[in-house]
């Protein structure tokens, strides 16, 4: 089956808004929580998230919206867009940038893009209540397409003109690598030579302050404490939303343009818990059989793995459910790759994780380092065993494990190589 | 059974409508709604909402459809005839045109159907339905755009001798547009190694597009139709050539109904070659007759009564509306 490799990445996220600054954060441990405005009221506990910079995207008017001016996008583009539909746009242009892809790159039939994202409450909203106070007649046309689940592939596969496969994968926190996973396989069953791979969350109040109706947020107060995956004081995610895309390519497509790739996308496994909506497994079993099966199909012993970035969202059960997890498949062997949840310096990105950290895992093996998990002061005595860097490593991983799990107990394992 | 009328839009009689009294709030509202027109946009829209004058409606539609027209393209609203089309000129799609109504219908207050908007090509269409609309009119035909196959088929003049080359024809009145080719059999002689268009073809040319307007534009009775061999040419006025037009030149005719009582029709007429002025005539008068119409011959007159009384003059365009 032909390889597939990463040649392009863009990002919009909470620690920069474009891959050398993100890949610096990463290194030097710099997160990007703030305390954010509008939850600085007495009924809302949770107080920090994983800030955007750079742009605004409060007014439910997409002609409001603020963004970094290197950006130029028309209105009948930006009108149907919802805020992370412009985040992973500006990731998408970036990305674009960064693979060298000419115009007929993109848009062609052997081409095409799939997206993750959890749509966007706060428009969704506007418009039902617009509908419901003002009637049908007086909604946007657009209101479907800039809020529903989708609206990510809708708008991005029209403005760049993506004449190929277009899908959206909708498997909560496992999204974006989902949608990776089948990418790599479009690629590998030679249905397509190139494929983008786009992710976005708002990341604002109306995305993130439902999760408080479960008590899965974390309440710190200070940014500097806020996201602390494997700490014993961890207290749950904090939100953050963004936008990221990658850009997929087969071997020939590589070998004919000429471009260095990041890395390899070697295979991927999946698994579900078949336990609970909400909760993953104490013991982790869908996560580790994702893992075994992803190993089984790159062919990659456990051996090889130097790096894993876990999906560790800071959450009390989530955490030790892929720390045990980790256990059965690397250390009841005897291996010890690195492990670290660029999480603890993001926050969560929801359907955005998995493409962002996959994002970041190709960069950093590029880069040559791997960073360590932010804010442990105590590591939870559940993790002991495991190799859960506390500080950066500035040595590149020759392979790298990428894990994601979403609600339902779904989880993707993803296996990068270096090129 | 009267003769439909049309009437100068510029004769147009003020028409004021009752509106709700205009509150503070509905400013601040107003205000909100068209930040991103021109403030003359907002200006009428306010004029409008306190008094209810119709005149201030067209400003507030042209000031909406603007803001919706990407911004290398706003130029072209600026000087724009009501030809000016929504989709090929302005580049606004199906759900652009959503968007225009729904901010219409919140500034004028107005509730616009979805079959209603099918219709609407051009700048002229849409003025024309908003103003129909706020004066509870029944609608007008829409514009139709004729191919040159289209019009051979209905004048009466023909090649060597016909010139236009396209045409588009609503109620209101008609647009057309003429190449000179240079090869035309009377630019060997006039003048000597200097083509140049005699002036009283162009007038012919605007004679002609009359002509069109009265087959295809014209109101006529229940079971009557215009003749095309009753349409003859009796006199114009007020006609000025600024221009000398050459081969190569694209003449942009319109005309203009400006009064029409059996057996007379006169038109006010122009041409330009772009953005100049080329002709304009004042006055061009035409003779037509009925015929019986080959379809749902009605209300039939009896031979020899006299054609009845017309409207007023000053009957507003939107009798044109109603009549179409």
């Amino acid at each position: 089956m032909p390889r597939v490799f990463i040649t392009g990445l863009g990002f919009v996220t909470s620690i920069g808004n474009d891959a050398s600054s993100v890949a610096a954060s990463l290194r030097e441990q710099r997160h990007g929580f703030e305390l954010y405005p509008p939850f600085q009221k007495p009924d809302i506990a949770c107080k920090v998230i994983g800030t955007i910079k750079g742009f605004s995207t409060d007014s439910v008017d997409p002609e409001d919206w603020t963004f970094p001016s290197r950006y130029a996008i028309k209105r009948e583009t930006i009108r149907s867009m919802a805020p992370h539909g412009l985040f992973a746009h500006c990731a998408m242009i970036q990305a674009v940038a960064d693979a060298k892809l000419a115009e007929s790159d993109i848009s062609n039939p052997d081409t095409g893009l799939f997206a993750a994202s959890g749509g966007s409450p706060m428009l969704t909203y506007y418009h039902h209540e617009r509908m419901l106070k003002l009637g049908p007649a007086r909604c946007s046309p657009l209101g479907i397409v800039a809020s529903i689940v989708g609206t990510l592939n809708f708008n991005l596969v029209a403005a760049f003109k993506i004449q190929g496969a277009s899908c959206g994968f909708s498997s909560a926190c496992a999204s974006s690598a989902h949608a990776l996973a089948y990418a790599h396989d479009e690629i590998s069953l030679g249905r397509q030579k190139r494929m983008f791979i786009a992710a976005g969350e708002d990341g604002n109040r109306d995305a993130i302050l439902p999760f408080a109706g479960m008590r899965t947020l974390s309440l710190q107060t200070d940014p500097n404490l806020a996201s602390r995956p494997f700490d014993v004081a961890r207290d749950g995610f904090v939100g953050t939303g963004g936008g990221t895309v990658l850009v997929l390519e087969s071997e020939d497509e590589v070998a004919r343009r000429g471009v260095t790739p990041y890395c390899e996308l070697a295979g991927w496994g999946q698994a579900s818990d078949g336990y609970n909506v909400a909760i993953s497994h104490p013991d982790g079993t869908g996560s580790k059989t994702a893992m075994e099966n992803a190993l089984k199909a790159t062919r990659i012993s456990a051996a090889e793995v130097d790096y894993v970035n876990a999906h560790a969202t800071s959450t009390l059960i989530g955490d030790i459910s892929e720390a045990r997890a980790l256990k059965s498949v690397f250390g009841e062997l005897g291996f010890r790759p690195a492990i670290s949840s660029t999480k603890s310096l993001t926050g969560h990105g929801l359907s955005l994780a998995g493409a962002m950290e996959t994002g970041f895992s190709a960069l950093l093996m590029r880069e040559g380092f791997m960073p360590g998990s932010a804010h442990i002061s105590n590591l939870d005595p559940a993790c002991e065993g495991l190799n859960i860097l506390r500080a950066t490593v500035n040595q590149s991983p020759k392979v790298v494990l990428k894990n994601s799990s979403g609600f339902g107990g779904a989880n993707v394992a993803l296996l990068l190589r270096r090129a | 059974m009267p003769d439909p009328v049309q009437s100068n839009p510029g004769a147009n009689k003020t028409l004021t409508l009752a509106t709700k009294p205009f509150a503070p709030d509905d400013d601040a509202a107003l205000r909100e709604a068209l930040k991103r027109c021109s403030p003359s946009t907002f200006e009428a829209a306010v004029q409008f909402r306190k008094t209810g004058n119709a005149d201030h409606m067209p400003a507030v539609v042209i000031g909406v459809i603007e803001r919706f027209v990407e911004p290398d393209l706003r130029s072209k609203l600026k000087d724009a005839d009501d030809d000016l089309r929504l989709i090929e000129d302005l580049g606004i799609d199906s759900l652009t045109m959503m968007e225009i109504v729904i901010l219409v219908e919140d500034v004028l207050q107005l509730t616009i159907n979805n079959d209603e908007l099918r219709n609407l090509r051009t700048v002229g269409d849409v003025k024309t339905f908003i103003d129909c609309k706020i004066r509870g009119l029944p609608l007008p035909r829409p514009t139709k755009f004729l191919p040159i196959e289209h019009i051979g088929a209905v004048m009466p003049v023909q090649p060597p001798f016909l010139f236009l080359n396209e045409a588009s024809v609503s109620s209101t009145g008609a647009n057309g547009k003429y190449k000179i080719t240079g090869q035309e059999f009377f630019l060997q002689g006039h003048f000597k190694d200097n083509p140049i268009m005699p002036a009283s073809i162009m007038l012919e040319a605007l004679g002609q597009l009359a002509v069109l307007y009265l087959l295809e534009g014209a109101s006529t009775e229940p079971g009557k139709a215009i003749g095309s061999n009753t349409i003859f040419f009796t006199g114009c006025e007020g006609v000025r050539a600024h221009r000398m037009c050459k081969p190569g030149d694209i003449l942009t005719l319109s005309i203009k109904p400006k009064r029409m009582k059996m057996p007379l029709a006169t038109f006010e007429g122009a041409i330009r070659v772009g953005q100049e002025k080329a002709v304009i005539a004042e006055d061009i008068t035409l003779t037509f007759a009925y015929v019986e119409s080959a379809v749902a011959p009605a209300a039939v007159e009896s031979a020899g009564q006299p054609a009845p009384e017309v409207q007023p003059s000053e009957t507003p365009p939107l009798r044109v509306a109603i009549n179409a």
